[in-house]
């Protein structure tokens, strides 16, 4: 079973337009939606929600009326969540990341730390494959830990269907949840745009993806806005023996198609959907083996 | 007066807008806090003066002591101490630097040191954009440690302009809480749509004032608008799709700079926001 992470450093180069092609495309997989606090992918594929579980992330300070006001807790916090004003000791749920520093260091016992549940996670079927997913709860922390979940939730459910692969949507960035989406996968994905800042942030994934010595293929949408910065991308790659698996043409097929939830891949005119048909059958010889 | 500019989604014109405003003002503080992709300085075009490291506290194990190291990984809320057959072990990406070993863990046997995480880089944009940005090391995972280090740098005397990182999650509420207003800038579309939901939800939550830009308008539907008119969420400016406003973009030249016209509408926008907010 081989699995495939989908990222692009800059956000909005089209993760999600392509993960669900490729989804649609394959057979006998799983779809995983990584992008745990701004999540797209069911919106293609209108999931049927089988299985609904918690997510219990981290704890969260509490403080009691037993507070003698000694301000200990507050000068050791190096998180800033605990404030301390003339009448009373208040902890900031939103910054507080559930250290225990400050239960620890309280004279009399004043603080507790409580469990929170911080989103959800699901186990669905869709028309074309499972669908492990996700809802982080707005503004919520330990997202990274959420798409640790989801992802041991896919594999389990690899290995007893006995599945060829696993697609995953990656979350924009290079931080915590995309880190955790790239544990231990085969390859990743990276969808670039030919920007300044599309080449930037595709550097930075690179050098992510390299960091934890993942075999990374590239793919430039939107190619053809600025051949400059393409023929740029294209050097970087060549350069760092990075495969480029195509060039995606600017198309504004693909919000249209999105609008009426159509796949970009169906439209006979679309030249972008054409694309991404011949970039995943590149793809799925290295999926398939 | 800090307008923070967000979207939850990502790639929906966040720093078209955010770089836009600044260069409108001409004399404001812009701070970069997408850390993990920051891109403003690629059209303010800063000259920077001073890179700033940032660090975080990590701890490391005297194992020569022969000190029991056991109740730090008893501790340690995170995972990141383990005890193995007598053993300490450290996995420092689980590391969130919270001191709590050094505390509870046998006295002196556990030492602290920086390890650097990222950097923060002031300049200046011309006429007069005090700018800052912030960089996350690849393979680190403390973006809210960069951005808390950012905060102390907000001089509230003048406006500041902050450009967040896309999502809904911890970067993102870290960026937008000390504002006193945020800017959301979405796209007419259903992945749009969904995630400007989420980023209206946290907004309500850490009640700050809000309105919405519309990007790329044109493109997708009318979910945005209709979403807007139900909940009664002003739609504070449209920017169009326009082919030309992105090549422009992909080669680094501000929606300003392309159109003269966007000085003006910024400058109403800001306008908008102060009456809005008094």
């Amino acid at each position: 079973m081989k699995q495939i992470t989908i990222i692009s450093g800059k956000g909005g180069t089209g993760k999600t337009t392509l993960a669900s092609s490729f989804i649609k495309l394959a057979h006998d997989h799983i779809a995983e939606d990584c992008d745990v606090d701004a999540a797209n992918l069911h919106i293609m594929l209108s999931p049927d929600i089988q299985n609904n579980e918690d997510f219990i992330g981290g704890e969260v300070a509490n403080v009691s009326d037993e507070c003698i006001q000694c301000g200990k807790c507050e000068e050791l916090c190096r998180f800033s969540a605990i404030s301390d004003s003339e009448t009373e000791i208040k902890i900031d749920s939103l910054r507080c990341e559930g250290c225990g520093v400050c239960a620890e260091v309280c004279p009399v016992d004043a603080i507790s730390l409580n469990p929170e549940k911080q989103g959800e996670y699901y186990l669905s079927d869709t028309r074309f494959c499972p669908m492990v997913h996700a809802k982080l709860d707005p503004g919520a922390e330990n997202s990274g830990l959420l798409v640790a979940r989801i992802r041991d939730l896919a594999e389990d459910i690899a290995v007893k269907q006995d599945k060829k692969a696993i697609i995953i949507d990656g979350a924009p960035g290079i931080g915590c949840p995309v880190i955790s989406s790239l544990n231990g996968v085969d390859y990743a994905l990276i969808v670039t745009e030919p920007t300044l800042s599309g080449i930037s942030d595709f550097k930075k994934a690179y050098e992510v993806t390299k960091f934890f010595n993942i075999k990374t293929f590239a793919c430039i949408n939107k190619a053809d806005i600025n051949d400059d910065n393409t023929k740029i991308i294209t050097d970087f790659c060549s350069d760092n023996k990075i495969e480029l698996l195509g060039e995606i043409p600017y198309d504004e097929k693909v919000p249209k198609n999105l609008s009426e939830r159509r796949f970009i891949i169906d439209d006979p005119e679309s030249k972008a959907g054409k694309k991404i048909k011949e970039i995943w059958n590149i793809l799925k010889d290295k999926l398939y083996i | 007066m800090i307008i923070s500019v967000a979207s939850g989604k990502g790639g929906t014109g966040k720093t078209t807008v955010a770089v836009g405003i600044a260069q409108a003002l001409e004399f404001c503080q812009f701070l970069d806090y997408d850390v993990e992709a920051p891109n403003a300085s690629f059209f303010l075009k800063p000259s920077i003066k001073n890179i700033e490291k940032v660090s975080m506290k990590q701890p490391y194990f005297l194992k020569e002591t022969g000190a029991d190291f056991s109740r730090c990984a008893e501790f340690c809320h995170f995972n990141a101490v383990a005890f193995v057959k007598g053993e300490v072990v450290f996995f420092p990406e689980l590391c969130h630097g919270c001191g709590g070993c050094i505390l509870v863990g046998p006295r002196g046997a556990v030492r602290e040191k920086d390890v650097e995480v990222g950097t923060i880089s002031k300049g200046i944009s011309k006429p007069g954009i005090n700018f800052l940005m912030g960089n996350l090391i690849p393979g680190s995972m403390r973006t809210i440690s960069i951005q808390n280090k950012m905060n102390e740098y907000i001089d509230r005397d003048g406006i500041v302009i902050i450009d967040s990182p896309p999502g809904t999650s911890c970067p993102m509420v870290t960026t937008v809480r000390n504002s006193d207003y945020c800017i959301l800038v979405t796209e007419p579309t259903p992945f749009g749509l969904n995630d400007l939901e989420i980023s209206v939800e946290v907004l309500k939550k850490l009640d700050i004032p809000f309105g919405i830009i519309i990007n790329r308008d044109g493109i997708g539907d009318d979910c945005v608008e209709n979403f807007c008119s139900n909940e009664k969420i002003k739609i504070i400016e449209k920017i169009p799709n326009d082919i030309n406003i992105a090549r422009a973009y992909s080669r680094g030249t501000t929606i300003v700079e392309y159109q003269q016209q966007w000085k003006d509408r910024f400058l109403g926008v800001i306008k908008g926001i102060e009456k809005e907010t008094n």
